[in-house]
């Protein structure tokens, strides 16, 4: 793969050279759209498994890569093959493959960042079901759909500074707790009685409790306490 | 009336009698039985100074009520609690609280509401609440449990409990169970034996809560924290069941 972005590098540097010393009086003039050497100028909409959009200028005449970079390594060249396949995820992105064989955070912006970019309608992206927390207290809900549905948050409103993207990143970190929040971090950037509910009210829209994740995890019931009495 | 009268009339039942009706008809029975007795029936409990402030939605004990020299209770801050049940799991483990057989001391309950289409939830922690008047107690025929006259707590001799649950039936919260290892009658104790003996001033669970739900303390220091919210003016204040005229210890607020 290494050997495969120097020849592009290099491809893109002689590229340069050649237009600087070739075309040196035309620079300033608005350099038209060439499809045979940056191809197709449509932009390419995939709408399986998830609607995403993908400019060929961006990569071609933008940023200068040429059209082997992709294909047919990455991509096969005929339209649509790639779906065919099924292979096309994220998941296989985030293990270097398709578009992740670039965008890994080092040649460009890691693929579980900047989701909007190619993702072009964010609703029905972001995960269906809550998120849980069980650390450091079990067990803590967040609803994509709450707040990206109902309230129109953009992915980068939270992501990546906020809270990574990785599953799970927020638990680990020693300083998830209630007083982070009540300090502007986490959820409580938002949630500080001005821009949305504060963190030290209403516990309960968010602690789902010990029975409330037993329900979701399909458990109900299975351990006995003495709720017997009275309610 | 003719006997022959009352038997063609229906039977109402007891079932849609209200308690406090069934509390004064048994409270008349006692009485008449206490005459015969010498009238100290009800005194075989020793809370004979208890009272409340009269007003019988709360049941809250008026200033200077308190009739033990460390009068231990505890306040809920209910809407503070979120069931995470770091308090059940710590009461557990410290006082060796048996999984099986419906063992508890301490346990949140849970209630789920639907407003305007959203789900709400609210919990509530429950345990003993060490009743001033505790119909346990009256109801032991061996003395096995008994109010601690040091500081109130109703604890368990295990070795004069005979095990007939009468007191599991007794009791309002339901607070009891039968131990299968001791073979006796079981409760929380507010750890008297498991920390309280060791110089802790804090309950398992209490010390457990993330959330500083559970404040315990003696109602009688007027510098504790427990006397300081149970005074607070303006402050509802709740206690579970008080049409039973227990008097409980374990008090209720959102704060």
């Amino acid at each position: 793969m290494n050997q495969h972005r120097i020849t592009a590098m290099g491809l893109i540097m002689l590229a340069g050279s050649l237009f600087l010393t070739t075309n040196a009086t035309k620079v300033t003039a608005a350099a038209p759209y060439d499809e045979d050497a940056y191809g197709p100028e449509a932009p390419i909409v995939w709408e399986k498994p998830t609607k995403v959009t993908f400019s060929h200028k961006t990569h071609t005449m933008d940023a200068g890569l040429a059209c082997d970079s992709c294909h047919d390594e990455l991509f096969i060249m005929e339209s649509g093959a790639v779906l065919t396949t099924g292979k096309l995820t994220m998941a296989a992105m985030a293990e270097g493959k398709f578009c992740g064989s670039c965008h890994d955070g080092n040649t460009a912006f890691a693929s579980n960042t900047k989701c909007a970019s190619c993702h072009t309608d964010v609703n029905g992206l972001a995960p269906q079901d809550p998120i849980v927390w069980t650390k450091p207290v079990k067990a803590v809900i967040f609803n994509h759909k709450g707040h990206v549905e109902d309230f129109s948050l953009e992915c980068d409103a939270c992501h990546d500074d906020t809270f990574a993207m990785q599953k799970g990143t927020a638990e680990k970190a020693a300083d998830f707790t209630m007083q982070a929040l009540y300090d502007g971090k986490y959820c409580g950037k938002c949630h500080n009685g001005k821009t949305a509910f504060a963190s030290d009210t209403r516990c309960n829209t968010c602690h789902i409790g010990v029975k409330g994740h037993n329900r979701m995890m399909g458990n109900d019931g299975a351990h006995a306490t003495g709720s017997k009495a009275g309610h | 009336m003719n006997i022959e009268d009352l038997e063609k009339e229906k039977n109402e039942g007891i079932e849609n009698l209200p308690l406090q009706e069934r509390r004064k008809f048994l409270k008349m029975g006692l009485t008449v039985t206490g005459i015969f007795l010498g009238g100290t029936v009800l005194s075989l409990t020793s809370a004979s100074l208890a009272s409340s402030q009269n007003d019988p939605e709360t049941d809250i004990p008026a200033e200077g009520q308190y009739p033990y020299p460390k009068h231990y209770g505890m306040v809920m801050r209910q809407n503070r609690c979120i069931d995470c049940e770091k308090c059940v799991e710590a009461c557990k483990q410290t006082n060796h609280v048996p999984t099986a057989h419906g063992a508890w001391r301490t346990a949140i309950q849970e209630r789920l509401t639907t407003e305007n289409g959203t789900e709400k939830r609210e919990f509530r922690p429950v345990l003993c609440n060490h009743c001033n008047r505790p119909p346990c107690v009256r109801v032991c025929p061996t003395k096995a449990t008994y109010k601690d006259p040091e500081t109130g707590i109703v604890v368990m001799d295990y070795a004069k409990c005979i095990g007939c649950k009468t007191c599991m039936a007794a009791c309002p919260y339901n607070a009891r169970y039968f131990n299968e290892e001791k073979y006796a009658i079981d409760k929380c104790n507010f750890c008297i034996d498991t920390r309280l003996a060791e110089g802790k001033t804090e309950t398992a669970c209490a010390a457990a809560c993330p959330a500083r739900v559970r404040i315990f303390g003696n109602l009688k220091d007027k510098t504790s924290e427990i006397y300081r919210l149970l005074h607070t003016p303006d402050t509802k204040i709740w206690v579970l069941r008080p049409d039973t005229g227990a008097l409980p210890n374990v008090f209720y607020m959102n704060a």
